[in-house]
């Protein structure tokens, strides 16, 4: 008993000293020498540069072969300008701007294959949500649009869009496209269209062009395949032909130049102070809203699906034959998405690029919380977790982040994909009971209701952390929305709603208009009751499917408008 | 008649009108270009008459003519809208004025694209018989 209490005293003693030198020691802690000023390190000399040369595993080391990796690419990999002269500081510090630009090379290049990837997707969403009658057409429709968009913004779309974008660091400079169209007005100079790139040929056949080109291509082709899901099950294959080219020569590059081309939406920070000008990192108003407003124009000009709805006014549910591939769908174009927005970046290398996880990050968030917003939305008020408005709301969720991706944080994009989810399922309703207008897909609602919503919020949820190379559209600091204390950046925003409302509709509008008169949207009421796939594509879809009957309400509407 | 051989000659004859303008337009400068471009625009018109000349042999779609004054009004407030906001915000000059204007323009697009269009598309719908 003693000796136990002995041994704790002890131990309780021992304690208490150290405790009291460990903190006497840091009272008494010396305070610290001023830190030397900071010297800039001097270039390796060639001496040191020559004596590395000459530690470096030799070539019989290399014969051995090299399972770790731990002697494989070493100073000996470093291209020399001289061989006589040999290795200089000047050689290192070429390779190290050439990987710079070569790992931005590869990210981009990268990305836009995923993106590319996503038409894949498009297709199955949209043949998925149509009758099988139609299969075939609706599926040739997102084939043949890869084609058509890609001639036309290889012919003149790319110049109007990038061939005033020069400037690019992450890519070299692309110096080659310098030719921006520029008008004066107000007292200031306003970007509308660019020039240089044409058939990428002369000054264009330039490896950075071709890396921008391909990216910015898929971003376009993208935009085009949203309209054929709107004007799904009646619109005349030819049409949708011209009106594809037509769209991705004029239509998209031209928004596209005034966001991101160097034009005028973008300089509204630097002519008029309205933040850091329009701000769109990977395009809910570039591609989404355009494609979204396109599609509109041409469902208003195109009408209704026969028997959508009623004398009365009251719509038809005509259900798709396929909910697996549209699910399926949804989740090619979830993992296309993320190239989409990660890519925008343009690098992954310099620049604050390495906010590449931030942004992939949101746009999962985003997607993941758009889906809640639509599948509750759906059980609470109709009773079921509707399986399409909850691949929709996945969508929507994806469209609405992908202009504020590279500007806000996890729960800011937590917030803009639910919002979108719960917007789509209001704006379908909307626009098909209130306006009247059939859009078998909800493509609309889908990428223009919440195309908008994301050019919005990059004006409420930017909250000025990213910093890509210390300025965007060539004003210094970071994007801030309105809820981080920048109100002009929301100005800048609704500049770019209006201009996607006001231009880009009317613009798409006419357009179709012009074509309507020459060659005609729909196809005959004949063939819209017979199903496209015959009539226009020669092949059923599914050659070998027994067609069931259709509804009572649609064979009704059918045999009033089906041609003896 | 739907999709027929008249369709695929007249959308080549587009494709090629359309390629050879723009060849035009990318070598503007040289003797060449103007001559260019006034033949690819020649053809695209070729295109579009050649499918203006078939278009009745494709058969009657399922909608009716009618309300024409009204999808060019509501076209032309779509566009009235835009106006305002661009060139309004460059005579105000504050922040929440400038917000107000494009507010204001945006309603004004809004009100042509949601509720005039519309209106107009459905005056003589097909499913109103």
């Amino acid at each position: 008993m003693k000796l136990a209490r002995s041994c704790v005293l002890t131990l309780l003693l021992c304690a208490a000293a150290t405790l009291a030198v460990s903190a006497a020691a840091r009272a008494q802690a010396a305070p610290a020498a001023p830190a030397p000023a900071a010297q800039t390190p001097a270039p390796p000399s060639a001496a040191e540069l020559k004596d590395a040369v000459g530690k470096a595993p030799p070539a019989t080391a290399m014969q051995q072969g090299d399972p770790g990796g731990s002697i494989t690419g070493t100073i000996n990999d470093v291209p020399v300008a001289d061989s006589k002269t040999g290795i200089t500081a000047a050689d290192v510090a070429s390779l190290a701007g050439q990987n710079k630009i070569a790992i931005n090379f590869v990210w981009t290049l990268i990305t836009g294959f995923l993106v590319m990837f996503m038409q894949a997707g498009f297709a199955m969403v949209e043949a998925g949500l149509c009758r099988v009658k139609n299969a075939n057409h609706t599926y040739m429709m997102n084939f043949f649009v890869y084609g058509c968009g890609l001639l036309a913004y290889w012919l003149i779309g790319f110049a109007i869009q990038m061939g005033g974008a020069a400037g690019n660091t992450n890519l070299g400079g692309l110096a080659p496209l310098s030719g921006e169209h520029s008008v004066a007005l107000f007292g200031k100079t306003w970007g509308l269209f660019g020039a240089a790139g044409m058939f990428l040929a002369g000054h264009s056949y330039d490896v950075g062009v071709m890396v921008i080109f391909l990216f910015e291509m898929v971003f376009m082709d993208t935009a085009l395949t949203i309209v054929t899901g709107a004007c799904a099950e009646r619109w005349k294959f030819f049409t949708f032909a011209v009106s594809s080219v037509l769209m991705g020569a004029l239509t998209y590059p031209l928004f596209g130049n005034w966001a991101w081309g160097g034009g005028w939406l973008a300089q509204l920070g630097t002519n008029l102070g309205l933040g850091k000008g329009y701000c769109d990192f990977a395009g809910s108003g570039v591609v989404h809203a355009v494609g979204g407003i396109t599609a509109l124009a041409v469902c208003l000009i195109i009408g209704p699906r026969i028997g959508k709805f009623n004398r009365d006014g009251s719509s038809n549910m005509i259900i798709g034959h396929d909910i697996s591939a549209v699910l399926i769908g949804c989740f090619i174009l979830a993992f296309g998405w993320f190239g989409f927005n990660p890519g925008s970046t343009l690098g992954a290398s310099t620049n604050g690029n390495l906010r590449i996880g931030s942004i992939a990050v949101n746009t999962m968030l985003a997607g993941c919380t758009g889906t809640f917003g639509a599948l509750l939305y759906m059980w609470i008020l109709k009773g079921k977790p509707d399986a399409s408005m909850s691949g929709n709301g996945l969508l929507a969720g994806l469209v609405a982040i992908t202009a504020p991706s590279g500007f806000v944080s996890a729960p800011g994009a937590a917030i803009i994909g639910l919002v979108a989810g719960v917007l789509v399922c209001l704006s379908v309703a909307f626009i098909e009971n209130v306006m009247k207008v059939d859009d078998p897909v909800g493509a609309i609602s889908v990428h223009g209701t919440n195309g908008l919503w994301g050019v919005l919020s990059v004006g409420l949820f930017a909250d000025g952390t990213s910093n890509y190379g210390g300025s965007w559209n060539g004003v210094t600091g970071s994007v801030t929305g309105l809820f981080y204390g920048d109100a002009s950046q929301l100005a800048a925003q609704l500049v770019g709603i209006s201009t996607l409302l006001g231009f880009v509709f009317t613009f798409s509008y006419a357009l179709n208009y012009v074509l309507e008169y020459f060659v005609g949207h729909r196809v005959s009421a004949a063939t819209e009751v017979q199903g496209l796939d015959i009539p226009e594509m020669g092949q059923l879809g599914y050659p070998e499917f027994v067609l069931t009957p259709e509804p009572d309400i649609l064979r009704q509407a059918e045999r009033q408008f089906a041609v003896a | 008649m739907a999709a027929n051989k008249g369709q695929g000659r007249s959308f080549a004859v587009f494709l090629l009108g359309a390629t050879v303008a723009c060849a035009g337009l990318a070598t503007w400068s040289g003797g060449m270009g103007k001559l260019l471009l006034i033949v690819g625009l020649v053809l695209v018109a070729a295109g579009l008459m050649m499918a203006l000349s078939i278009k009745p042999l494709e058969g009657k779609p399922a909608y009716r003519p009618g309300g024409e004054g009204g999808k060019f009004m509501g076209g032309l407030l779509a566009a009235l809208g835009w106006m305002v906001t661009v060139v309004g915000i460059q005579f105000v000059t504050s922040t929440s004025g400038r917000i107000l204007l494009a507010l204001v323009g945006i309603a004004t697009s809004l009100f042509g694209i949601v509720v005039v269009l519309p209106a107009a598309f459905n005056k003589n719908a097909i499913w109103k018989t």
